[in-house]
């Protein structure tokens, strides 16, 4: 984007303006794009989710306003907008009024680091992925803000289950990144999807193989565990349906939106879903190499770009396009999988979503960032690192026995924690019970 | 470029400054605590100021995201000392000596620093041999695990031993939990409770369906 505005206005115009001014212009045209793609976004995402699930419970969906219902989104934004804003008597107005902002700012902040397609990128932090996760965390304070501003018991425990559950699952979250970092050896997003080139296997791991944008991490037993880790993560950060425990309507109204209404719910529900879909394509991004596909590395080889000053410009509109598509097909697959475990499962307990975070995915990632480090170690070193046997073999044999033997420890540890998982919990129910005959009898007697 | 750069500091600067003015003002617990999180933020961007990413969104992702939620947590946990005209912990002639110990204390950490520093100036170069200032996530992780890895590991032990014993605190014993039971483990129960199941009812008449209320005495009783 600096380098269009540079053009346009000091070579085509000539005008001469300082460097500052030219970056200050393109940031700013940046994030105006930012913040218009957002809302749409959201328009579009709860559309999706609402025609999806009808499908699944064998209903329509939202079918009047526009083709297809297509417009209905449009319609509730303006049902919302002209809502009549409620603050409670007992609220504190200032803290109730500035939680919603609290909770939409950084799902808009986490923008700034997702590359969209090859060279388009709105800012490449050299520590992207960790400002991914620190900036979503914020919102944690704005539930909480809600929650004890709106002086209302449901609000309350709606914040502190959210906070609960988001400041649980961040650790295997963090966790199962982990492994995917110490594969790359950085943090940068764009590097990562740079790392992600190859055909089934990745041009960083095996030198030579045909680059078709489909080296992705999913395909190495370590990146397929982190990722599912992650993915049950991001649901539970989204609050989609098995975790959606601080918003459990049949419990407590709506956890910590119960005292919002206009646009201030209206602003809760637009980060919800922006949040959803930040999460959906961050998982795209790391795991599926997001705008990697075929084609993509060869368009951009061909246009403009640091490496390649005298490209075409054609190209690079065309990279961007197939990019972006793919980046987006990707992310929508994802969300319908939200959707889809949504139609499907129930919701957990407290203390089922609790067990499941501590005593399950933690144990997991932790075994898994042991595999990363034997694929490293497999793969990356050498003599001047102390492993000495690898230093003969074929790059593609060494591909190979990490593979399978990653896959080994990745199969084991599942299987054992799986079985002492289900174990634990048929014996904590089962003590649960005899406690609890046992206290009744007592009593009765 | 510069007083762009000087401009954004001042701002960032009175931002923090004006935040931590109104932790110690504000009479209201939780809008203190706010307070606080806002001033660990422009601190955060203060860093990314002085170019030190790595810093800022560690200084985000822990003080803003995990430290200010235990510290709200705390605040909500002990919900009477939240109300307005909490009375000072000290005051009179205590509360001036209070201010003085503060004040000597806190000279003593920045006025030899204020004396000594030359300001403006580039730093100067150290003797020959002297590392290159630490730049950036991999320095920072090398100096972890080669310079530092006494204290590193130790730092580590004092987490866990600290994780250990909250988790030692925090254990209720077993006998006074009670959750609540879902209805399939209150119906099994049930059907434990009434050993030899009782059929009196007469010939002819379909059974009574098994209640989905919870156990009261007499129904155990019957």
């Amino acid at each position: 984007m600096y380098d269009i505005v540079n053009s346009l206005i000091n070579v085509a115009f000539g005008w001469g303006w300082p460097g500052w001014v030219i970056a200050l212009i393109s940031h700013l045209a940046v994030t105006t794009l930012l913040f218009a793609i957002a809302p749409f976004q959201m328009l579009f995402l709860t559309y999706y989710e609402r025609r999806a699930i009808a499908r699944m419970q064998d209903r329509i969906g939202p079918n009047r306003v526009g083709p297809a219902g297509l417009f209905q989104p449009i319609a509730d934004g303006v049902k919302m907008f002209t809502k009549e804003d409620i603050v409670p008597t007992a609220a504190d107005k200032w803290v109730h009024f500035l939680a919603p902002c609290v909770v939409v700012a950084p799902t808009m902040l986490m923008f700034a680091v997702l590359p969209w397609g090859p060279g388009m990128v709105p800012a490449d932090l050299s520590v992207g992925l960790l400002f991914f996760f620190a900036i979503s965390s914020i919102s944690a304070v704005g539930l909480l803000m809600a929650g004890l501003a709106s002086s209302n018991k449901f609000a309350l425990l709606g914040a502190m289950r959210a906070v609960a559950q988001m400041v649980s699952y961040e650790i295997p979250a963090v966790l199962s990144l982990l492994a995917v970092v110490m594969l790359t050896s950085t943090l940068s997003v764009v590097q990562l999807i740079e790392a992600q080139a190859g055909l089934f296997i990745s041009t960083a791991d095996v030198p030579g193989i045909p680059d078709l944008g489909l080296g992705w991490f999913i395909f190495t037993p370590v990146g397929f565990l982190a990722f599912i880790v992650f993915f049950i993560a991001a649901l539970a950060e989204g609050e989609r349906t098995p975790f959606d425990i601080p918003e459990a309507d049949s419990e407590i109204v709506a956890g910590y939106m119960t005292e919002y209404s206009g646009m201030k719910f209206g602003l809760f529900y637009l980060a919800q879903y922006v949040l959803n879909f930040l999460l959906c394509a961050i998982a795209a991004v790391i795991f599926f190499g997001g705008w990697q596909g075929p084609g993509v590395g060869w368009l951009y080889a061909q246009a403009i770009s640091p490496a390649n000053p005298d490209g075409n410009w054609v190209f690079n509109v065309l990279a961007g396009f197939l990019g972006v598509f793919y980046l987006l097909a990707k992310t929508y697959a994802f969300f319908f999988v939200m959707v889809w475990v949504r139609g499907a499962f129930p919701r957990l307990r407290v203390d089922q979503l609790m067990d499941f975070g501590w005593k399950f995915l933690i144990p997991l990632t932790l075994v898994n960032i042991v595999s990363a480090a034997i694929w490293v170690a497999l793969l990356r070193w050498g003599p001047e690192q102390g492993i000495t046997f690898t230093q003969n073999w074929a790059p593609i044999l060494r591909w190979g026995v990490a593979f399978v033997v990653t896959l080994a420890v990745n199969v084991g540890a599942y299987i054992a924690l799986a079985r002492i998982f289900t174990a634990a919990q048929a014996e904590q129910g089962r003590i649960d019970l005899d406690e609890y005959r046992d206290t009744l009898t007592a009593t009765l007697r | 470029m510069a007083t762009v750069i000087q401009i954004i500091f001042g701002l960032i600067a009175a931002l923090v400054v004006g935040a931590a003015v109104m932790v110690v003002t504000v009479r209201n617990v939780i809008h203190a605590a706010l307070w606080l999180i806002a001033c660990f933020f422009g601190v955060g961007a203060l860093y990314l100021l002085l170019e030190a990413e790595f810093l800022a969104v560690v200084q985000v992702l822990v003080y803003v995201g995990a430290i200010s939620i235990l510290i709200l947590f705390a605040i909500m946990l002990t919900r009477q000392v939240t109300g307005e005209g909490v009375r000072q912990l000290v005051g009179g002639w205590r509360l001036w000596l209070t201010a003085a110990i503060s004040a000597l204390l806190f000279a003593v950490a920045i006025v030899p620093t204020v004396i000594s520093h030359s300001w403006n100036l580039p730093a100067p170069p150290g003797p020959p041999g002297t590392p290159e200032p630490l730049a950036g996530v991999a320095e920072l992780g090398r100096a972890f695990v080669y310079e530092f890895l006494l204290q590193f590991q130790v730092a580590g032990v004092l987490l866990t031993v600290a994780l250990i014993g909250a988790i030692v605190i925090a254990f209720e014993e077993r006998a006074r939990r009670r959750r609540v039971l879902t209805l399939a483990e209150e119906h099994e129960l049930r059907k434990r409770l009434a050993q030899p199941p009782p059929v009196e009812a007469p010939v002819g008449e379909p059974a009574p369906a098994p209640r989905a209320t919870p156990i009261s005495e007499g129904e155990v009783q019957q």
